[in-house]
């Protein structure tokens, strides 16, 4: 693992140096170009019991511009868990311009169900160290997949808007064989494709006015989710979700304003699912709809001196339900507070303080309150 | 309950299709903004926006590029985007 992590950096370096040189020896540059970005991060986690230097992360971002119409971005996620260092391919994809205001995008592409995931995980992006309920751990709402994408820009009817549609494997079924408490979830991240049916989908985001303040998305995906010859084969999923962005100066207010939020109905075809538990088979009939939403507002001063206006403070409360009767029933709800310092554009210090109060869920049945303090370091490179 | 979905997706389908076909030419008043009004709107939405002198002339191509990929904005707008960030940095 290590050597391949240091061939892999010896990689990523080669092209940096390249274009150092080629920079200082040809004043013409081509259009086909290589650039490293991406992001770090640095955890401090205390509460429940627990105090401690938690993740740290290193997200290298590779992309490559071949030509005015052609650009390949990949994005890897190294991290800290349990003591080992982690790998995963955030998205790998191609872009071809069709057209000035269409593009295809394919590969393991970041997939556009909402604004979340899509446009605001870079913790340097993120307002707050945490993601909202509904995703990461148990996590139902789809965040990268392999795929295919038409994504772009347009006008209608004098408005400024953007579409995206997407073909991608999609989600599965938790059939409860490892975990029979789980029979019956929703599990979004499908590395191995199960089915021949593709997961299909697509959002569609308007701006109201002129300035681009106001941004109002709907999103839809709809898949089969069992693995093929199954049970669960013809169990389909239908997923929709709203959200909106405001982002404003208002003087009135002294400040900027960054109000966004996402609204999410996760609905799973009906029907008793059948599972072996302790030796013996059990029923669970149940209404498989689940629902999950952040809300979030964040404040930043126009007025004061420097120090005042890199101070950011933000709000986000978060919900999840998930079906009555399942056995993973549960009503999750969440706040988080944070204070935020920016050192520039895209370093930040953030502390924040997190409240989670569950009723339910298949770890621990009754009523679990959680609160968590966190500091986080971030940096975008 | 079954039905729904499927009347859904071809509704939005539908959409989709019009939006891409329709290809409604710009409207006057979008296509007489500036480069540097562009910028302000575009590029504050999902993101702080870095100053244009945070990086050279061909490190702007690159980025605002995959931003006319990533944040959906049309080649014209990003055109324009690139040009007063290449005059300012
Ligand atoms: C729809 C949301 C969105 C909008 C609008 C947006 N960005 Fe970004 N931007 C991102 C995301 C997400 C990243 C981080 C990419 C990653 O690490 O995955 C990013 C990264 C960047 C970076 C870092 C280098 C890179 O290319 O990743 C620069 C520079 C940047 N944006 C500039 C701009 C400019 C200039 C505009 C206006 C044309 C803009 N952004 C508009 C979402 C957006």
């Amino acid at each position: 693992m290590r050597q391949f992590l240091l061939g892999f950096l010896a990689v990523l370096s080669a092209p940096l140096l390249a274009q150092t040189t080629d920079s200082s020896f040809s004043p013409k540059p081509g259009n086909s170009r290589y650039m490293i970005r991406g992001y770090a991060d640095a955890n401090f986690i205390a509460g429940e019991g627990e105090i401690s230097f938690g993740n740290a992360r290193l997200v290298p971002l590779f992309i490559y511009k071949q030509s005015d119409r052609l650009l390949f971005e990949g994005e890897l996620e190294l991290e800290i868990e349990d003591g080992e260092v982690k790998m995963a391919l955030e998205y790998a994809n191609f872009y071809y311009q069709l057209t000035p205001r269409m593009t295809v995008r394919m590969g393991k592409i970041l997939v556009p169900f909402g604004t979340f995931f899509d446009r605001l995980h870079p913790s340097w992006i993120n307002k707050l160290p945490t993601v909202p309920l509904g995703y990461g751990h148990d996590g139902l709402l789809p965040t990268s997949d392999l795929g295919i994408e038409v994504r772009g820009g347009a006008y209608l009817a004098g408005m400024r808007t953007n579409y995206s549609v997407y073909l991608t494997n999609g989600p599965r079924i938790n059939d409860g064989e490892e975990e029979a408490d789980e029979i019956g979830m929703i599990v979004p991240e499908a590395d191995i494709d199960n089915n021949k049916n593709k997961a299909f989908g697509g959002r569609f985001g308007l701006f109201p006015f002129a300035d681009q303040s106001l941004e109002l998305g709907f999103s839809a995906q709809s898949a089969k989710l069992g693995d093929k010859g199954s049970d669960f084969e013809d169990i389909g999923a239908f997923l929709y979700s709203f959200d909106w962005t405001l982002v404003k100066t208002l003087p009135a207010l002294g400040g900027r304003i960054d109000l966004r939020g996402q609204l999410n109905f996760v609905n799973i075809d009906n029907r008793p699912y059948e599972v072996l538990e302790d030796g013996s088979l059990e029923t669970f009939d149940f209404d498989n709809k689940s629902k999950t939403a952040f809300y979030q507002l964040a404040y930043r001063p126009t007025f004061g001196n420097q120090f005042v206006q890199n101070l950011e403070l933000v709000g986000r409360y978060s919900t999840l339900t998930t079906p009555e009767e399942a056995p993973w029933e549960s009503q999750s709800t969440q706040w988080t507070l944070g204070l935020n310092y920016w050192v520039d554009w895209r370093t930040a210090i953030k502390i924040a303080l997190q409240s989670d109060e569950v009723e339910g869920g298949h770890d621990s049945p009754g009523l679990t309150k959680t609160d968590l303090f966190f500091i986080q370091w971030t940096i975008g490179f | 309950m079954k039905k729904n979905p499927i009347i859904l997706t071809i509704a939005f389908m539908i959409f989709m299709a019009m939006m891409i076909i329709g290809g409604c030419a710009t409207p006057a008043h979008i296509s007489a903004k500036s480069g540097a009004q562009l910028w302000g709107e575009a590029c504050g939405r999902c993101h702080n926006t870095a100053s244009p002198s945070t990086f050279s002339d061909v490190d702007w191509d690159i980025a605002v590029k995959h931003m006319q990929f990533r944040a959906q904005i049309t080649e014209d707008e990003a055109n324009k985007i690139v040009e007063f960030l290449k005059s300012a940095n």
